[in-house]
C-alpha cells in the first residue's frame, strides 16, 4: 500500500464525510450557529458595545476646557456603526446626591459632574478632578462609559477622575471570543468524529468500507482531514462573525492559531476515537460525550479568569487539554502575542493530541 | 477441481463477558474455483464468523485460510481487491444516493472512472433501480437495499463473490432476481459462497452445501448426495438429519 494509494483512499472517505454533512441539515447549523449565538449572547450579556446610552453632563463651569470636552463626548460615536453611543443631557446645578437619584431611577446610565473651576484649573495647568457616576447594576454600560471617560482625560493631562463605583469590563468579549472558539472546536471534533463513527457502527457502514481494501488508516486520515477543514472553518466563521457582529478585534496572527486549532483538533478527532471504541451505538456515545466534554466546558476558564475560581477547580482545569486551548488562544487573540508566549501550551496539546490519537489508531479495529 | 478457498482446521474463539464462545470449532474445507458454494445452519451456528475470516474482517484463533492463494494472515491486502462481500447486515449510507453508494464502493476499490459509470449504469438498469438511482437509500425498502447491496459488492469486478443471507426477508419477486444475479455471474465464471436459511435457495442454486452447526461443519457435499446419503426427499430433511430439531439460542 503506498503513500499516494492511502492519501487518495483518505481524500475519498473525506469526501464522503462532507457531502453526508452538507444533508444533516439539523446538525450543519447549529454547528456553525451555535457557538456565534453563545458569543453574541454573552458578548451583548456581559460586555460588547453600547448605543445611545443616556448620559448626564452636570457642567457648573463655563470656561473653554469644559465645553471642549462637553463638545468631545456629545460627538463621540461608536466604532463599528453610526449610532452614536451616548445621547447626551446638559444641566448645571446639581448635587451628587440628586444626580445619583436619578441614576437610581433608570434615566441616566452615567452622570460626569463637572466642577465650576475645571476650566481655570486647566488653564493654569493645576490639577482637578472629574466626578463620574454610573449605573452599577449595569456593568457593560458603566464600564464602557468609565473606559471611555478615562481614554478622553487621558489627552487632557493632569485631570484626576473620581468614579465612585468602577464595574463591568470592556475586555469581557475579548476575553471570552477565544474561549468559545477552543471550546467550539473541541466539543465540535470530538462530538462529530465520535458520533459518526458510532453512527457508522451502527449501520453496518464502518465494517463495510473496513471489507473494502481501504486500509484503516486512510479512513482514519479521511475522518481526520475532514474535521481540521471544518474545525479551521468554523473558527474562521466564528473570528468574523465576532468581528461583524459584536465589534471583536482580532490581534493576532491567523496562522498561529491554525496551528493551535489544527493540533487541538487532532486531539479532539483522536478523543472522540478513542471514546467512540467504546461504544456500539450513537445514544451510548453522546451520553458518554457529555460525561467527558461537560467539566471541560465549565471548569475551564471559558466564560470566566481561572484567576477568580476555587483553588480545587484550577487544579481540575489544569489536567483537562482545554485549559491550555484557550489560554493559547486567548495569548494570541487578545495580546497578540507568539509562539514563545504558547510554547508550554502547545507541548502539552501536542502530547494530548499524540495520546489520544495513537489510543485511537489502536482501538480502532478493523474487527467490528 | 481447483480450490479457490482452502481452509485448514479454522477455529474462532469469542471472549465477551466473560464468557468463551467458540463460534467456529476445527472447521476444514475447499471451495472450487467457479462453484456456487452454499452454506447452511441454524441460527448461531458460525457462518457468519467463518465469513468473516475467509473476507479478511477477522483474523483467525487458529488454523489457515488461503483465499487465491494468499495468506488472510499475511496477505489479505492482496485479497480484498479479489473478492466481493455482501455483508449479512445491510449497510449503506443511508443519506447517500444509491448512484452515491456505488460511486464510494466503486471508489473505495480503486475502479477507474469511466468504466465505473458505465458499470453502475448497466447494473442499476439490471437490478431495476435505475429510476431510483439519485434517491437516498436511507427511503429504500429492504429489497431495493439488497439489490444496491449486491451490485455495490460486483462493480470492481471480483473473482469470487461472498453473500451472507442475501435474500432473508426479501418478497419473491426480489429473491428470485439474487438468483438471477448468482447465476448469472457465476456463468460469467465468478465463485460464489452464500449463506442462506431457505433451504430450496440452497439446493436450486448450489453446486455443493455445507451443514454448520454449533460451530462444526457437519456435512459438505453436493445436494443430491446429501438426500441420497440420508435418506431424504428434499434438503429440508437433511438439515434437520444433521442439525436436529431442538431451538438454538
Ligand atoms: N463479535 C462477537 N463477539 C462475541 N460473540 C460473537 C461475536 N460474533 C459472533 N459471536 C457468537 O458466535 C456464534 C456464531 O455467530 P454467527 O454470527 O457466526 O452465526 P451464524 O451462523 O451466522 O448465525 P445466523 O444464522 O443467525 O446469522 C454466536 O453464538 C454468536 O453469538
Ligand atoms: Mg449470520
Amino acid at each position: 500500500m503506498t503513500i499516494r494509494t492511502e492519501l487518495r483512499d483518505s481524500l475519498i472517505v473525506a469526501k464522503k464525510e462532507f457531502k453526508i454533512l452538507s444533508r444533516k441539515k439539523a446538525l450543519v447549523i447549529p454547528l456553525f450557529l451555535f457557538p456565534i449565538i453563545m458569543i453574541v449572547f454573552f458578548g451583548y450579556g456581559m460586555g460588547g458595545t453600547v448605543k445611545n446610552a443616556p448620559i448626564l453632563i452636570v457642567n457648573d463651569d463655563t470656561g473653554r476646557a469644559s465645553s471642549f470636552l462637553v463638545q468631545e463626548i456629545g460627538n463621540y460615536s461608536g466604532k463599528y456603526d453610526g449610532n452614536p453611543m451616548f445621547s447626551v443631557t446638559y444641566t448645571k446645578d446639581m448635587s451628587q446626591s440628586e444626580a445619583e437619584s436619578k441614576i437610581d431611577a433608570g434615566i441616566y446610565k452615567g452622570v460626569l459632574l463637572i466642577p465650576h473651576d475645571y476650566s481655570d484649573s486647566i488653564a493654569k495647568n493645576e490639577s482637578t478632578s472629574l466626578t463620574l457616576l454610573t449605573d452599577s447594576s449595569d456593568t457593560t454600560t458603566s464600564g464602557i462609559i468609565v473606559n471611555f471617560m478615562k481614554q478622553l482625560l487621558a489627552k487632557t493631562g493632569s485631570v484626576i477622575l473620581n468614579v465612585p463605583n468602577i464595574y463591568g469590563n470592556l475586555e469581557y468579549l475579548d476575553f471570552l471570543t477565544p474561549g468559545i472558539i477552543a471550546l467550539t472546536v473541541f466539543m465540535g471534533s470530538v462530538a462529530t468524529t465520535g458520533s459518526a463513527i458510532a453512527g457508522e457502527k451502527e449501520d453496518g457502514t464502518l465494517v463495510r468500507m473496513l471489507m473494502t481494501p481501504v486500509s484503516k488508516r486512510s479512513v482514519i486520515l479521511g475522518k481526520t482531514i475532514y474535521q481540521l477543514i471544518l474545525q479551521l472553518a468554523r473558527a474562521v466563521v466564528l473570528i468574523f462573525a465576532a468581528y461583524l457582529l459584536v465589534g471583536f478585534h482580532m490581534n493576532g496572527s491567523w496562522l498561529i492559531i491554525a496551528l493551535v486549532l489544527v493540533i487541538f483538533t487532532l486531539g479532539g478527532v483522536g478523543m472522540g476515537i478513542v471514546m467512540s471504541s467504546r461504544v456500539e451505538d450513537m445514544e451510548s456515545f453522546f451520553q458518554l460525550n457529555m460525561l467527558v466534554t461537560m467539566p471541560s466546558m465549565f471548569v475551564t476558564g471559558v466564560f470566566f479568569p481561572l484567576s477568580s475560581v476555587p483553588n480545587w477547580m484550577r487544579y481540575i482545569a489544569y489536567c483537562l487539554p482545554l485549559t491550555y486551548a484557550i489560554d493559547a488562544m486567548r495569548a494570541i487573540m487578545i495580546k497578540g502575542q507568539g509562539l514563545n508566549a504558547i510554547s508550554t501550551d502547545l507541548i502539552i496539546l501536542s502530547l494530548f493530541a499524540i495520546v489520544t490519537f495513537t489510543l485511537g489508531v489502536h482501538l480502532f479495529r478493523r474487527e467490528a | 477441481m481447483e480450490p479457490i478457498i482452502e481452509v485448514k482446521n479454522l477455529v474462532k474463539v469469542f471472549h465477551s463477558r466473560g464468557r468463551k464462545i467458540t463460534a467456529v470449532n476445527d472447521v476444514s474445507f475447499d471451495v472450487f474455483k467457479g462453484e456456487i458454494f452454499g452454506m447452511i445452519g441454524p441460527n448461531g451456528a458460525g457462518k457468519s464468523t467463518t465469513f468473516s475470516m475467509l473476507t479478511t474482517l477477522i483474523k483467525p484463533t487458529s488454523g489457515i485460510i488461503k483465499v487465491s492463494g494468499f495468506d488472510v494472515d499475511k496477505q489479505d491486502d492482496k485479497i480484498r481487491p479479489l473478492i466481493g462481500i455482501v455483508p449479512q447486515k445491510l449497510s449503506l449510507y443511508p443519506l447517500l444516493t444509491a448512484r452515491e453508494n456505488l460511486e464510494l464502493m466503486g471508489n473505495l476499490y480503486n475502479v477507474p472512472k469511466n468504466v465505473m459509470e458505465e458499470k453502475i449504469d448497466y447494473y442499476l438498469e439490471l437490478v431495476g433501480l435505475e429510476a431510483s438511482a439519485d434517491r437516498y437509500t436511507g427511503g429504500f425498502s429492504g429489497g431495493m437495499k439488497q439489490r444496491l447491496s449486491v451490485i455495490a459488492a460486483v462493480l470492481h469486478d471480483p473473482q469470487i463473490l461472498f453473500w451472507d443471507e442475501p435474500s432473508t426477508g426479501l418478497d419473491p419477486q426480489t429473491r428470485s432476481v439474487i438468483w438471477k444475479l448468482a447465476r448469472k455471474f457465476n456463468d460469467e465464471g465468478k465463485t460464489l459462497v452464500f449463506t442462506t436459511h431457505y433451504m430450496e435457495e440452497a439446493d436450486n442454486l448450489c453446486d455443493r452445501v455445507a451443514v454448520m452447526d454449533s460451530g462444526k461443519m457437519v456435512a459438505l457435499d453436493n445436494p443430491e448426495s446429501l438426500k441420497e446419503s440420508t435418506g431424504s426427499a428434499n434438503l429440508e430433511e437433511v438439515f434437520v438429519h444433521f442439525t436436529g430439531e431442538e431451538v438454538r439460542d
